[in-house]
């Protein structure tokens, strides 16, 4: 038995100790990489940051908002969370309105923790002036709301999460329907956008994005070739490039650029102590998914060639 | 009687909504008020089936002391504490409610799913192999995908290794799931058709 | 302190979940039966706070809108699942929900089919036009059932089985990815959270 095919018939918690292993030690020793962005972040990144106000305009009279729908639990939250982190910390270094909502019951304290933890360091950032959480609405009114919000946002949404009501905060001021909250990121483990795009694109317009776990993301290609999907952000990958586009754009009040992304400046975040880890979480976490690639790729190889070797040996025995 | 009435609801409603849909009359508008409405005070009262299906599935656990009934008592337990701290301290930031759901609820969710990791990479070893030419060319281009994904396949292969990953997934790809996704959008036409029509009684349940 | 215990809480359940991995034991099992009730019970007050009070309690208690008691009682009627003989009651508030259907008809046959077509049939300018223009039709017709895979046809079928092949890996690349990610997650916790190991 040569050294491949004892390989095969190793006990597989060796195999979860290696796995264990190129996880953890990625992610105990920080060293920086490149973050390559592809065109489905930066399409969303510059929608978004479209509505920005002037710098002569007042945020609060700004007619353009974007809504953030957690349709996540916490399972998926590694690769999601990262995500959202990203553009509200965008949204709110930028003042751009934005309200968030959730379906599901147990997204509702994953979007109040995603709120607090990048309010944290925009003390300027007020609830129901900068931004507004709709909070949780049973499953059963998703369609509903969907609807109504063409109509009327603050008529189909009625109250916020704090029991406030829509139509008196200020935020709401030039906000009416999906002509002015032009964009609907949805959040998603299952249905990247789902109820959005045949309700909400088809009927109102509405643009609507995806925030989608990797599992999702290659089925998505259709419906960005359309714009049925404005834009999309892939799993940890996609948080990643969104954390480096707000950092070397958003935060810096400039324009979007390619040229300015391939300055190898930009990419050591992940040793710089000024950058907090929760905004670079998703780009360090991309340090070990370099590993464990690589490793799932060498599993599959040895794999394979003890599979061909057991295979000659058979037939060469007849 | 006990199917046609509920039929029935279904086919008008079914009707009003197609006419909500292309109509944009007052009265379309005014239908759907009245719907929302209703809907939203129907809703509440799903999450009880959900609640008592679980209740019921659990004291039978326990009654009749199947294998591993004890656990059953803790699923009970956690039921009723958790939802008792909702009420009782309700359910804002920094209540009991919320720090059994972060501290107890989504660490256990997230983990859950963690370990699918291991599974993956077990079965990538032991169950991925090459048998034919199309299992070939389903490994090469997952192996071409992953190494795309991740900054140290362009420090392997240089920046052309993305702009293959970013071929497969705009042309191949992209026509593979198209082709599915069409067939899985009639489908649903179809069904929901059925449904509007009355051919498709299913979700009415079993008896007469 | 209190952080402290907390996460060290998560990260007790978090190990009781791995634990799994060496074999099935009774803190896998505690946990998952843990995890089972707490989610359940995350459910009742909050849609007792977000559903009952702001569309049962208060339109009829405050605002005497005493028609919704009819939607109120037809809801009522869903408990009514778990009993052999009057479960034919429980498809009234089935009925009513099922009804919004048709509004999934046109608008499903336009966002999934119409606009997925339209996609398709973009002018053909250059290769990868053309690429996909040929593995939508190739697959669409693998998915043809009622003429048997043989001869030409069987060879043209073949080339959509190959763009699908492709799509699969695509896919599984990106599930690798994806399942791994969420590992790395619950590792980030862990070191970052917990230990403090990475700051």
């Amino acid at each position: 038995m040569n050294i491949f095919e004892r390989l095969q018939m190793l006990d597989r918690r060796w195999i979860f100790l290696v796995v264990a292993v190129a996880i953890i030690v990625p992610l105990i020793i920080p060293f920086n990489s490149k973050t390559y962005t592809t065109e489905p972040t930066e399409k969303l990144y510059r929608i978004i940051d479209s509505f920005a106000p002037g710098p002569d305009e007042k945020p609060i009279e700004k007619d353009r908002a974007l809504l953030l729908v957690f349709t996540h639990d916490a399972s998926t939250m590694p690769e999601l969370f990262p995500m959202e982190i990203a553009i509200l910390r965008h949204c709110f270094a930028r003042n751009i309105k934005v309200f968030t909502l959730t379906f599901l019951p147990s997204a509702a304290p994953i979007m109040d923790y995603a709120i607090n933890t990048v309010k944290e360091e925009f003390p300027h950032v007020k609830s129901g002036e900068h931004y507004v959480n709709f909070g949780y609405k049973i499953g059963a009114l998703m369609l509903p709301i969907i609807l109504g919000m063409g109509e009327d946002i603050s008529e189909a949404v009625d109250i916020d999460a704090e029991g406030r009501k829509l139509s008196s905060l200020p935020i709401m001021k030039n906000i009416k329907n999906y002509n002015e909250m032009n964009l609907i990121m949805d959040f998603s483990g299952s249905s990247a956008g789902g109820a959005w795009i045949v309700y909400a694109r088809s009927k109102f317009g509405a643009n609507v994005g995806a925030g989608v776990t990797a599992v999702m993301a290659a089925d998505e290609y259709p419906y960005l070739q359309t714009g049925q999907l404005t834009g999309m952000l892939a799993g940890l990958k996609g948080a990643a490039e969104y954390e480096k586009l707000v950092e070397v754009f958003a935060l810096k009040k400039r324009e979007f650029s390619r040229e300015l992304l391939k300055d190898p400046e930009y990419d050591n975040a992940i040793t710089n102590p000024d950058i907090p880890y929760k905004f670079k979480q998703a780009r360090i976490g991309m340090n070990a998914q370099s590993v464990a690639h690589i490793m799932i790729i060498v599993f599959i190889l040895i794999g394979n060639i003890g599979y061909f070797i057991t295979k000659y040996k058979e037939k060469q025995q007849g | 009687m006990k199917r046609s009435i509920p039929l029935a609801i279904v086919i008008t409603l079914g009707f009003l909504f197609v006419g909500y849909v292309f109509i944009p009359h007052k009265i379309s508008t005014d239908f759907y008020e009245w719907y929302m409405e209703w809907i939203k005070a129907m809703s509440p009262f799903g999450v009880v089936l959900g609640i008592m299906s679980i209740v019921m599935t659990h004291s039978a656990r326990i009654q009749h002391k199947v294998p591993n009934w004890q656990y059953s008592i803790v699923t009970l337990i956690a039921m009723f504490f958790t939802a008792y701290a909702g009420f009782a301290w309700g359910t804002q930031e920094g209540t009991p409610f919320m720090w059994l759901f972060k501290n107890v609820q989504m660490p256990m969710g997230a983990t859950m799913f963690a370990l699918l990791a291991f599974y993956i990479a077990s079965a990538s070893y032991k169950a991925f192999r090459a048998r034919s030419a199309e299992a070939t060319v389903l490994l090469l281009a997952a192996i071409i995908v992953m190494l795309g994904q991740v900054p140290v396949g362009v420090s392997m292969f240089g920046e052309g290794i993305n702009d293959i990953t970013h071929w497969i997934l705009n042309v191949p790809n992209l026509a593979s799931k198209r082709g599915i996704a069409l067939g899985v959008g009639l489908g649903m036409v179809a069904t929901s058709l059925r449904i509007l029509l009355g051919i498709e009684r299913t979700y009415l349940g079993g008896g007469e | 302190m209190f952080e402290m215990i907390s996460n060290w809480v998560a990260a007790f359940l978090t190990l009781c979940i791995f634990s799994f991995l060496y074999k099935d034991n009774p803190f896998y099992k505690f946990a998952e039966y843990l995890f089972i009730g707490v989610t359940a019970g995350y459910t009742i007050p909050l849609t007792w706070e977000m559903a009952f009070i702001p569309y049962v309690y208060r339109p009829l208690f405050l605002q005497h809108k005493f028609i919704l008691l009819i939607p109120a009682f037809i809801g009522i009627l869903y408990i009514f699942t778990f009993n052999r003989k009057l479960n034919w009651l429980s498809r009234y508030p089935i009925a009513f929900g099922m009804g919004m259907v048709g509004m999934g008809v046109p608008l499903s046959m336009h966002a999934s089919v119409l606009v997925q077509m339209r996609g398709a049939m973009i002018p053909i300018e250059n290769i990868n036009a053309l690429l996909v223009f040929i593995g939508t039709i190739t697959i669409l017709l693998y998915f043809y059932f009622s003429k048997a895979h043989t001869g030409a046809y069987g060879k043209i079928v073949k080339v959509g089985i190959w763009y699908m092949m492709i799509g699969f890996g695509a896919s599984f690349g990106y599930t690798v990815m994806a399942r791994i990610s969420l590992l790395i997650g619950r590792v980030q916790f862990l070191v970052a959270d917990v230990l403090h190991i990475i700051k």
